[in-house]
């Protein structure tokens, strides 16, 4: 190949390029429901960063998300959660619960895609725009429900809501996840060797991914067939499918997995160890890289390294326990920076190079936001937009040849898009528009 | 009329058709930032043959929970390689890589996570395939992508590297406590997720054009994606975003409590008539019309916030969490105990959903495992048949994909092109194995009839 790999594909999938491409979905148009849910926005963001048209459809009191910001916070007038999943929409309200409403809604499902909603299951029915209702209207429709139980099964039916806490306590991660209570400690002592949570929305951003490719799948077999269908994805369902060994260990053992801290029940060398300046996550899943790590900390002798036969003894609990403060012992000689170096530096030099440990220093977000090499790569590209000024989201999180993502605007106020949308899709002008704005329809 | 949708959901699932027939993948990743992409494309029926290099194949293979082996393999293994054909190719030797060749010219996606420039050096790089197949979608998966300064340095990466270099890590535990790592593979599991966005969105482009694409993903970059308001907040404020604890920031009120029976409990109810019920179930409908509570905004102040919160974790002591999600349900807020894992493989929901799926493997036996977490209700995706040791289809997909003769199959086993097993833990077929059980177009390695 005449020209190297890295410089390549840089030149064709650099996301500051990204606007002069072709897009992936923007045949496709997305009606997005969903009511105090970001794993329904998430969802319809990650169609509009391919270019789907999307028309986000609140009440005209607005959204419940949008008051769901850190610490009560509004940026011009906006929450930052629901400003960081505003892009690419073309925001505009509607009642549902008026039969005026849901009247236009069918006008415009008749014209669309996809619906992702998030109501519990039954109150689209209730208003005459369940799936069996509206796929009268359109047969090619997509109809997607992103709720806490699922559209079937006992539970369907709570009057319970769904949030990104409730996902994270049912799916049996949060059970397992957390600092170790010190021997003879209580809770009022140590409240946080408890069940911990992972802190970002994880439990509402991932269903909201799975029900994209649900969506995606689904369109492909529209494609190929001509039939739409219905789409169930309960978050805290959808968020223990990343359990990968807890529920195979538990059957075979009758062991539950529980939590251990900043080690790892399945892996060693696979730890956060302290360090002079912070910590830093030393990785090595085959055994030569656990030897490096040795090596590298010049225990290769000491340890006898070179003896060592089998990684799998060394992810029993006793070993780990008693492995983890000598390897804590070498890494608190060191900083961050000359841990990740000597690392860096064995993979050239060392004894088992090209193999490695995996050293990474534990980041604040504050620090992640100005590395050089996220920079470089487009993840923290601010956008420019009219409303909100240049406002950093993340986006660029995969980078493609043909149909990159990109970032167009941030977030819209409620109702913003009205006009255009209604006249495009209802052939609505302003006099019937302030009409409908009279009667609270809009 | 849900229920006219849904109705028989679980029992009907494998008298449909799954939503990505006829699709191929060709998959060589280890671990599971790169199989569990390849992993969920199976579930929705497309086919997915792992190509690993023999006789060990997958590191993840005998990657194991305090040294435990499921049925002769790591489960993390056994989770993220559901449905999938199973080739043993040593991508280093000539006659593998025409091999690869060969299959890749009938694929329609290949999904790889190696470090930049592998493949390449292989001669099955994305350029290199794609004068084979045009139309090929290609996407590579590792910690730092195909270029910038941390790929250049050529450095490795994996799951518990993403949730520290992303900041993920930092905002995942309590206050004052250090950065906390989770217990899943997060960022690997997020990033083939992530990725199989990308891959079936190149697919909707290559159906109507006919241009397939190279796409690359860096794991870390993907759960950063996921942590919406930490980056326009340190933008706009100029200050660290900071963990704290079990607590929604964004959500008021949104905490993990402690229970009278020593067990712990979720609880949220920010909208008005959620917190309206919780104050009533507490007894304490006053609060709700508090000016300090009375709206969401006023209440997640840190000040309110502390407060709110303080006087739910006081009331919460005096009550089970079993007590409290009756008061959830009765009142309308959400509350949910803390599940384990028993707990949720033993739930009545999620086995009557089929979530708790039951798999009866050829090799591995019954057991219980998740299944794929979209529900479709014209093409059900599932899980069909577990993992299977190295090599193992290795003369099915010779024969039926390619044509080759026994022949030919010898002379790519003498060369080492094609391999099987080593006699090793999560390498071999279970010790139980008949010689024949699973097997496709049962022939053996030599060619023997």
């Amino acid at each position: 190949m005449e020209q190297p790999w890295v410089d390549w594909v840089k030149e064709r999938d650099d996301p500051r390029m990204a606007h002069a491409k072709a897009e992936a979905l923007d045949d496709i148009t997305v009606l997005d429901l969903s009511y105090k849910s970001y794993a329904g926005c998430y969802c319809s963001s990650l169609l509009a960063e391919f270019g789907a048209e999307v028309l986000r459809i609140e009440p005209p009191e607005g959204n419940f998300l949008r008051t769901c910001t850190p610490y009560g916070m509004l940026y011009k007038g906006e929450g930052l959660n629901y400003l960081t999943e505003g892009r690419n929409k073309f925001h505009l309200t509607l009642d549902l619960r008026k039969l005026e409403g849901r009247k236009i809604l069918k006008a415009l499902v008749s014209q669309a895609d996809v619906l992702i909603e998030t109501y519990r299951p039954g109150v689209m029915d209730d208003w005459g725009i369940g799936y069996e209702q509206l796929k009268e209207i359109n047969p090619r429709l997509i109809f997607a429900s992103i709720t806490g139980y699922g559209q079937f099964g006992p539970m369907s039916r709570s009057q319970m809501p769904d949030y990104d806490n409730i996902a994270q306590a049912r799916s049996g991660i949060q059970s397992g996840t957390g600092e170790v209570m010190p021997e003879g400690k209580s809770y009022d002592e140590c409240p946080w060797a408890t069940p911990t949570k992972a802190g970002p929305w994880i439990g509402w951003a991932q269903p909201g991914t799975f029900m994209a490719i649900g969506i995606l799948a689904a369109l492909h077999w529209r494609g190929t067939t001509g039939e739409g269908q219905a789409l169930d994805v309960a978050t805290a369902e959808a968020y223990a499918r990343f359990d990968d060994y807890a529920a195979l260990w538990y059957q075979g053992t009758g062991v539950v997995a529980e939590r251990f801290g900043s080690l790892d029940t399945a892996g060693w060398i696979y730890c956060f160890a302290p360090t002079k300046d912070g910590a830093v996550f030393l990785g090595g899943l085959r055994l030569e890289m656990w030897q490096a790590f040795a090596d590298m900390v010049g225990k290769w002798d000491e340890w006898e390294a070179g003896s060592w036969t089998n990684l799998t003894i060394f992810t029993e609990k006793e070993q780990q326990l008693k492995w983890a403060p000598l390897v804590f012992a070498e890494t608190g000689k060191y900083t961050n920076e000359e841990l990740v170096n000597m690392s860096i530096g064995y993979a050239k030099k060392g004894r088992l190079a090209p193999i490695t440990p995996v050293v990474a220093p534990v980041c604040s977000p504050q620090e992640t936001m100005k590395d050089a090499n996220w920079l470089d790569r487009g993840i923290f590209i601010s956008v420019k937009d009219p409303l909100y000024g240049e406002l950093i989201v993340a986006q660029a999180q995969h980078k493609m040849t043909e149909t990159p993502i990109r970032t167009k605007w941030v977030c819209r106020p409620i109702g913003y898009d009205n006009e255009y949308i209604y006249l495009k899709y209802m052939g609505f002008g302003p006099s019937k528009l302030n009409k409908l704005k009279k009667a609270g329809i809009i | 009329m849900a229920e006219k949708t849904w109705q028989n959901y679980k029992e009907k699932k494998h008298s449909k058709p799954s939503p990505l027939k006829g699709i191929r993948v060709l998959e060589v990743c280890t671990l599971i930032l790169g199989p569990s992409g390849p992993c969920f494309a199976a579930a929705m029926g497309a086919e997915v043959i792992k190509c690993e290099v023999p006789p060990l194949g997958d590191t993840c293979r005998d990657m194991t929970p305090f040294g435990y082996l499921f049925r002769g393999y790591g489960p993390v293994f056994v989770h993220s390689n559901i449905n999938k054909y199973w080739i043993g190719l040593d991508l280093h030797k000539t006659e593998a890589q025409e091999v690869f060749l060969e299959l890749a010219a009938k694929s329609d996606i290949i999904e790889e996570n190696l470090r930049p420039g592998v493949m390449e050096s292989w001669n099955v790089g994305y350029r290199q395939i794609k004068e084979v197949n045009p139309g090929i979608i290609y996407i590579a998966k590792n910690g730092f992508g195909q270029w910038g300064q941390y790929a250049e340095e050529n450095r490795p990466s994996n799951d518990g590297a993403s949730q520290a270099f992303s900041g993920y890590a930092w905002m995942s535990n309590f206050p004052g406590q250090p950065p906390l790592k989770s217990r899943i593979y997060v960022c690997d599991d997020y990033g083939g997720l992530m990725g199989e966005v990308a891959v079936l969105a190149a697919l909707h482009y290559r159906e109507r054009t006919g241009k397939g694409q190279f796409i690359e993903l860096s794991q870390s970059e993907n759960i950063m994606r996921a942590m919406s308001w930490v980056w326009p907040y340190q933008q706009i404020t100029g200050k660290v975003a900071m963990p704290a604890g079990n607590r929604d920031v964004s959500v008021c009120p949104a905490d993990t409590f402690y229970c009278a029976d020593d067990s712990f409990v979720a609880i949220a109810a920010p909208a008005p008539q959620e917190f309206r019920g919780l104050c009533l179930a507490m007894g304490r409908p006053e609060l709700a019309e508090a000016p300090r509570f009375k709206d969401h905004l006023v209440r997640l102040r840190e000040e309110n916030a502390t407060e709110i919160l303080k006087l739910i974790a006081d009331w919460a002591r005096t009550k089970t969490s079993g007590e409290i999600k009756e008061l959830a349900e009765k009142h309308g807020f959400a509350a949910s105990p803390i599940y384990t894992v028993k707990d949720v493989v033993e739930d009545k929901h999620f086995q009557e959903r089929g979530f708790v799926t039951e798999l009866d493997d050829p090799l591995l036996g019954q057991y219980q495992d998740y299944e794929f977490p979209v529900m479709m209700s014209r093409t059900p995706p599932r899980v069909k048949w577990s993992v299977r040791a190295v090599g193992f289809d290795n003369e099915y997909v010779m024969v039926h994909h390619l044509g080759k003769s026994k022949d030919e199959i010898r002379r790519l086993y003498e060369c080492g092109a094609l391999g099987k097993w080593s006699d090793t833990p999560g390498r071999r077929p279970p010790i139980d194995w008949d010689g024949k059980a699973g097997l496709i177009l049962a022939r053996d390695s030599e060619g023997k009839e």
